[in-house]
């Protein structure tokens, strides 16, 4: 199971929407880096909205995605985290501290764009 | 055996109704009756002997019982008074029985006390149950008047909402409050969320991790958190506490912490009149005459 990542202009879209088990979200990792590599994309948003569960590796891996896309020069923000996986990782002391999150997928995009503009 | 002791009792209740009230009276020092008129007292003593005498007759327990311990629970007049009650009402029976009979050895002592239990212990379980079971009748609905009152989220415009927080925070209450705001964010799609923590009288390291969860899980949804009205003792305590409390902005008061709110969605209050320029052209007009 592999998960579309979408091209607008120099943004990539991408909507998860299955629950991510550990290889699935390497494979995301993978790809998205790829992607990023093809097209030069200056910003990622990932939406989350349809995702229910986040444990502890795939929390670390979206925030490894966040840096890892960081070094190669796109901005990503994750969008429509709901309440209880929020609440979870919250619990799980997992901060994500350094991720820009926006609420759902058009404040997403507004925010990279400012972010980009700074 | 047992027949005639009760018969003795029925028989002479006058005479008991009459030394319990004696006794019962000397007692009246007591501070729940302070507040309590003499004839109140006087017909509820009446009253409560009668209903005793009436649950002993009916072989156990009758419903004057449950009436009389609802009506003093309505009334508002303490257990202790109850528990009072009976305890002189053992030991004036007690006496009084063991007064009437010539013969008394170990055997019949136990056997009294044994029967004069058995008419007074079920009385008083009933009675505590009773007042325990409106206790907790009570505890339940202010809980769940609490639960109501501790965690409300006021919309105030768009994108800005506002979570006013006031008495003592507790675990339980965090989770609740938690699970308010986020699906408060989500619901009213607010950018900034300013919580008002004027109300919290004491912000403890517990509270104050609390807060700094929820304000990170609103921050992972996407939205931003402000926590406003901090008091300086607040201030103080937080800081003598070592808590770190930098992660996001802090204000002093809600009307600073909105107007924070309203620059981070590039919005900003205008007056529509200027009064400065009114006043001047009040005094240039009366000039002109």
């Amino acid at each position: 199971m592999r998960i579309p990542i979408l091209k607008l202009h120099n943004y990539l879209l991408i909507s998860i929407q299955i629950d991510l088990d550990d290889q699935t979200a390497i494979q995301f990792q993978e790809d998205l880096l790829s992607k990023i590599h093809e097209n030069g994309a200056s910003g990622v948003v990932i939406d989350l909205t349809s995702v229910d569960i986040i444990d502890s590796f795939i929390a670390k891996v979206l925030g490894d995605v966040v840096t890892m896309s960081d070094l190669m020069g796109a901005k990503v923000v994750l969008t429509g985290i709901q309440p209880a996986v929020a609440m979870t990782l919250i619990d799980l002391g997992i901060h994500m501290q350094d991720v820009p999150t926006a609420l759902d997928l058009e404040q997403g995009l507004i925010k990279l764009r400012q972010e980009l503009e700074e | 055996m047992n027949k005639k002791i009760k018969n003795v009792v029925l028989d002479h209740s006058d005479a008991i109704v009459k030394m319990w009230l004696e006794e019962f009276d000397s007692n009246k020092e007591n501070d729940y009756t302070a507040t309590i008129s003499d004839e109140m007292f006087e017909s509820t003593n009446r009253e409560f002997v009668n209903v005793i005498f009436s649950s002993i007759e009916n072989q156990g327990l009758s419903t004057d019982l449950d009436d009389f311990s609802e009506r003093l629970i309505n009334l508002g007049w303490p257990l202790s008074y109850l528990t009072d009650g009976m305890q002189v009402f053992r030991r004036v029976i007690t006496d009084y029985i063991l007064k009437q009979s010539d013969k008394v050895d170990t055997d019949y002592f136990s056997e009294i006390l044994r029967e004069v239990d058995g008419w007074v212990d079920p009385i008083i379980n009933r009675l505590i149950n009773e007042y325990s079971g409106s206790w907790e009748h009570i505890v339940s609905l202010q809980r769940v008047a609490l639960q109501e009152l501790s965690a409300p989220l006021i919309p105030v415009m768009e994108n800005i909402t506002i979570m006013p927080l006031i008495g003592t925070i507790d675990t339980e209450r965090a989770k609740l409050i938690m699970e308010n705001l986020l699906d408060g964010v989500i619901k009213h799609n607010a950018e900034v969320v300013l919580i008002d923590i004027t109300g919290v009288p004491v912000v403890d390291t517990m509270v104050a991790h609390h807060i700094i969860q929820a304000a990170e899980a609103v921050r992972l949804i996407g939205s931003r958190c402000i926590l406003v009205g901090i008091r300086p003792e607040i201030a103080q305590t937080i800081v003598n506490l070592g808590i770190d409390l930098g992660k996001f902005p802090t204000k002093s008061s809600l009307r600073k912490g909105f107007e924070t709110a309203l620059e981070l969605t590039n919005r900003r209050i205008e007056e529509t009149q200027n009064n400065d320029e009114d006043i001047e052209k009040l005094i240039d007009s009366l000039d002109g005459e």
